[in-house]
């Protein structure tokens, strides 16, 4: 059971991520048609990963109904909301689970009048949150707040028209700001980031790091 | 007073920045729009593409419903310069909630321009895998995407017979709510197979994008729904991204204004409790 | 009158003929670094070419012909000092053209593409309007299949040798101790737990959107561990909200190894650690509605965060929640900083995770990732100076191919 849970996945993991790494250097062809095989098997293994997780939710959902847990009723929405979808992907506009993808019909419509106004509404709400955050947090209580505080205003006024029309100071200074300090300062942690990102991979593949088994050492 | 002030209660504060979002999208006014050199880049390249004749591009939708106030203008204003040079268009979908946005923006602009499916543009759906796709995209086309949103073989699309991969598109752009640009495309699409890549992305996005754009991986961006408002400007073709622009103006103006508020009260009690 | 222009004009057409010369120092050989669909032809620039003149490159699979046009390149461009990838950077390159020719095409047929391993002949043409002259005899070629693509060699020993660097830290940070300074955020944290302990409120982890793949949710993986083990020693109620079930389950396994190991098994509950959600907004929703109702009085936000950042971390605000995030999202780096009491930037994520940890592997990686950014960092401020004294050399180098 060992070797299944944790020694076939590191052998997989390192014999991958060499090949994986090797491809990149190879330009022939065998090392490029092996390139389009892993990827096309990889695709495979991401679409799976969706069913992982609608079984996932569903199966969490179930259980609260069941057990009627606090708020059991909006798992049950979610039951619901989920069965209308599918009820009209399988409907498919009159045409049936077989054919091509209706253009039009219930899925399209419910996507767009209800999913896409709904996700926009969550995401308008960080407007106001922003703005309460800023009021908070934007206090020149340091020098370095203030220098902080003085940018922000800048380039809120510089992105916007009317910082246009004010005075074409505006404008000049956000642009340079976003193409000086801001993009040395992303540079930077761009930079470190990356190099953590190659440490963790190398440490997956030579199976030095093994929490992506679960659980904690053997 | 100063005390209240300085801990405004945050509702007062929501208030205020919905008058300022609303009430400017109710009047008929708009601020002129200043144009960056970033969308002014994106808009050359794509005259660059006109110029050069024959040119297809490819739109890779990679955001999903909460970000389509910014970048579904975009996406319009790119389509509408692609199709008012009758550029081919080939559109993908790397995101799967992108799809019925995607198919939207194609069927409205395309009937603007009595463009037809297959022979102008085709919508090749959303596949699993994000920059395995565009992997898959760079070495053979047909191989990632072997039949079209509607199941029509790629090989038998007029617009997508002759496009081997993705060194074959004059321009690729990608509309990106989340870091597809600089985790996915440049990575795994510009820097292998090399081809001019833009980006239209949502404003908390673009000054991540901006080492890329410096180092010339990235032709162009539009951020935001500024970028989206500079675009409709530059194709003359003012749209939502335009209006918006007052309501985003009159609501900076105002959070401006709290944080001077909270900045003033703030001194003046740091003052008055020395005093003390 | 007449005879004179026309003397003229056959003067005129006598220059542009003289003008017009036959392609020099021609070669052909296989386009290094390839896939073998490629042959690099090569001649000497013709400094005194005539304007709008051009080479017509001409392709057969036979020595006497017939040939067949593969394309042409202007007289005034394609110098190899363009293509460094292919032939890297000699002084001689500007004075040199150069064309790769992958297929050719018959009359009436679609282009044919150069099979690997086929002998081909290619010949060059001067063209100028009607006027042209041939290089000669025609050259052989064979485009042939790489091993190797020497253009990366840069890149490769950058990664072989940052690697070894990571694996002999690994190493010597399992025969002795390595030195990590404080951590602010980190040092929050007995602070932090302390209070939910006292105020008899839960503690509530949250995991980023990214799966088990990324290093943020390793590393925040890695600190779930330790906050575990330390609600479990001072019996305060953990709450972990997951996005993604591979997660959770690595979550529910790693809070129960760490009860475990405080003693307290029986405080473990798999209802603690939970899928909240698998849609961003529908997490955020989620864990903003338990926020207000259960109202922790510790909220820790590690791994990669999109939009939904500043939504958590303004209604932990709200509820007056001591907040401590950890994140390698530079966009939603801001929002922590201006609303979570200790934010945790970038590397330091991976770095808290080796510093809660103690691990060898963690602490070993961390150092060989400072030994990379400390050569980077010497290598951009050498490179700039060399750069400004107009040699490119270190900056070629670095530059990818």
């Amino acid at each position: 059971m060992l070797f299944l849970r944790r020694t076939l996945p590191m052998i997989l993991a390192f014999v991958t991520g060499i090949i994986g790494i090797s491809i990149y250097y190879v330009p022939h062809s065998s090392a490029q048609g092996l390139e389009e095989v892993l990827a096309r098997w990889l695709r495979i293994v991401y679409a799976f990963a969706f069913f992982l997780g609608l079984f996932s939710l569903l199966n969490l959902h179930w259980r609260r109904v069941r057990a009627r847990q606090a708020g059991w009723g909006y798992s049950l929405i979610v039951y619901l909301s989920f069965g209308l979808m599918i009820f009209f992907v399988l409907y498919n506009d009159g045409t049936g689970p077989f054919s091509p993808q209706a253009r039009a019909g219930g899925y399209q419509w419910l996507f767009l009048n209800v999913q896409v106004p709904c996700g926009a509404t969550m995401f308008s709400i960080l407007a106001f949150f922003i703005s309460s955050a800023a009021y908070r947090t934007f206090r020149a209580r340091t020098p370095e707040a203030a220098i902080l505080l003085v940018a922000a205003v800048i380039v809120m006024l510089g992105r916007v028209p009317v910082g246009a029309y004010i005075h074409d100071f505006f404008p000049a200074a956000a642009q340079w700001l976003m193409d000086v300090p801001n993009m040395a300062a992303k540079r930077g942690i761009l930079l470190g980031v990356s190099l953590g990102i190659v440490a963790t991979s190398l440490r997956i593949i030579f199976g030095i790091e093994r929490s992506y088994l679960g659980g904690g050492e053997e | 007073m100063i005390d209240r002030l300085l801990n405004i209660d945050r509702r007062i504060i929501f208030v205020f920045v919905f008058i300022g979002v609303a009430v400017p999208l109710l009047l008929d006014f708009n601020l002129p729009v200043k144009i960056t050199p970033s969308s002014q880049a994106m808009y050359d390249r794509i005259e660059q593409v006109a110029a050069e004749g024959e040119g297809i591009v490819l739109l890779s939708f990679s955001y999903g419903p909460s970000t389509v106030p910014e970048i579904q203008p975009m996406v319009l204003s790119i389509l509408r310069h692609c199709f008012s040079h009758d550029l081919k268009v080939v559109a993908i979908c790397l995101w799967p909630d992108a799809v019925g946005l995607a198919q939207q923006a194609l069927e409205t602009v395309s009937a603007e321009y009595g463009k037809e499916y297959g022979a102008d543009y085709a919508f090749m759906g959303y596949k699993p895998g994000g920059a395995i796709v565009i992997v898959n995209m760079g070495q053979d086309l047909h191989s990632a995407y072997p039949q079209d949103n509607w199941g029509k073989a790629s090989s038998e699309l007029e617009v997508t017979s002759n496009i081997h991969s993705l060194r074959d598109f004059d321009f690729v752009i990608d509309f990106a709510a989340g870091n597809s640009v600089d985790h996915w495309w440049v990575p795994y699409g510009q820097e292998k197979y090399k081809f001019p890549l833009g980006a239209g992305c949502t404003a908390v996005v673009a000054p991540d994008l901006k080492p890329y754009q410096n180092s010339g991986q990235l032709v162009g961006m539009l951020g935001g729904l500024a970028g989206a408002a500079e675009y409709e400007k530059l194709v003359g073709q003012p749209g939502s991204a335009t209006a918006a622009m007052t309501s985003q103006s009159s609501t900076h103006l105002i959070l401006i204004a709290f944080i001077v508020l909270g900045n003033a009260m703030y001194f003046i009690s740091r003052r008055s409790a020395r005093s003390q | 009158m007449y005879r004179s222009m026309i003397i003229l004009l056959v003067l005129m057409g006598s220059a542009t003929a003289w003008g017009l010369k036959a392609p020099v120092d021609f070669e052909a050989a296989d386009t290094p670094n390839d896939a073998g669909t490629s042959v690099t032809l090569t001649w000497a620039r013709d400094a005194d070419a005539p304007a709008g003149a051009v080479y017509q490159v001409m392709v057969a699979t036979d020595s006497n012909g017939p040939f067949y046009p593969a394309g042409e390149v202007s007289a005034a461009g394609s110098p190899m000092s363009e293509d460094p990838a292919a032939f890297g950077f000699w002084s001689d390159h500007d004075d040199r053209q150069y064309v790769h020719v992958e297929e050719f095409t018959r009359p009436g047929e679609d282009p044919t593409k150069l099979e690997t391993d086929r002998p081909y002949y290619f010949r060059l043409e001067a063209r100028l309007g009607e006027e042209s002259v041939a290089s000669g005899a025609a050259v052989e070629a064979r485009a042939m299949e790489n091993f190797f693509n020497w253009a990366k060699l840069n890149n490769f020993i950058l990664a072989i040798s940052f690697s070894a660097i990571i694996l002999i830290y690994i190493s010597i940070a399992r025969r002795r101790e390595l030195y990590i300074r404080r951590i602010a955020g980190l040092e929050a944290l007995n602070e932090a737990l302390g209070r939910a302990t006292e105020m008899g409120k839960p503690v509530l982890f949250i995991h980023g959107l990214y799966g088990m793949d990324q290093p943020s949710t390793i590393a925040a993986v890695n600190i779930l561990g330790r906050v575990a083990q330390r609600t479990a020693e001072y019996d305060t109620a953990l709450r972990v909200a997951n996005y993604d079930p591979v997660v959770l389950a690595v979550s529910q396994e790693v809070v129960k190894e760490s009860y475990l190991e405080a003693g307290r098994p029986d405080a473990y509950s798999e209802n603690n650690v939970f899928l909240a959600a698998t849609e961003q907004f529908s997490y955020a929703a989620t864990l903003q509605g338990m926020m207000v109702r259960e109202r922790p009085a510790t909220n820790i936000m590690m791994g990669y965060f999109f939009a939904e950042s500043l939504l958590l971390a303004e209604t932990g605000t709200t509820i007056g929640a001591i907040q401590i995030a950890g994140t390698d999202s530079y966009t939603q780096l801001p929002f922590f900083v201006t609303t979570c009491d200790y934010t945790l930037m970038g590397e330091e994520l991976y770095a808290a995770s080796a510093y809660l940890a103690r691990e060898s592997r963690l602490l070993g990686s961390l150092k060989g990732q400072d030994i990379g950014k400390a050569v980077l960092i010497a290598v951009l401020l050498l490179g700039t100076a060399l750069a400004s004294l107009d040699i490119p050399f270190l900056a070629r180098m670095f530059s990818s191919y």
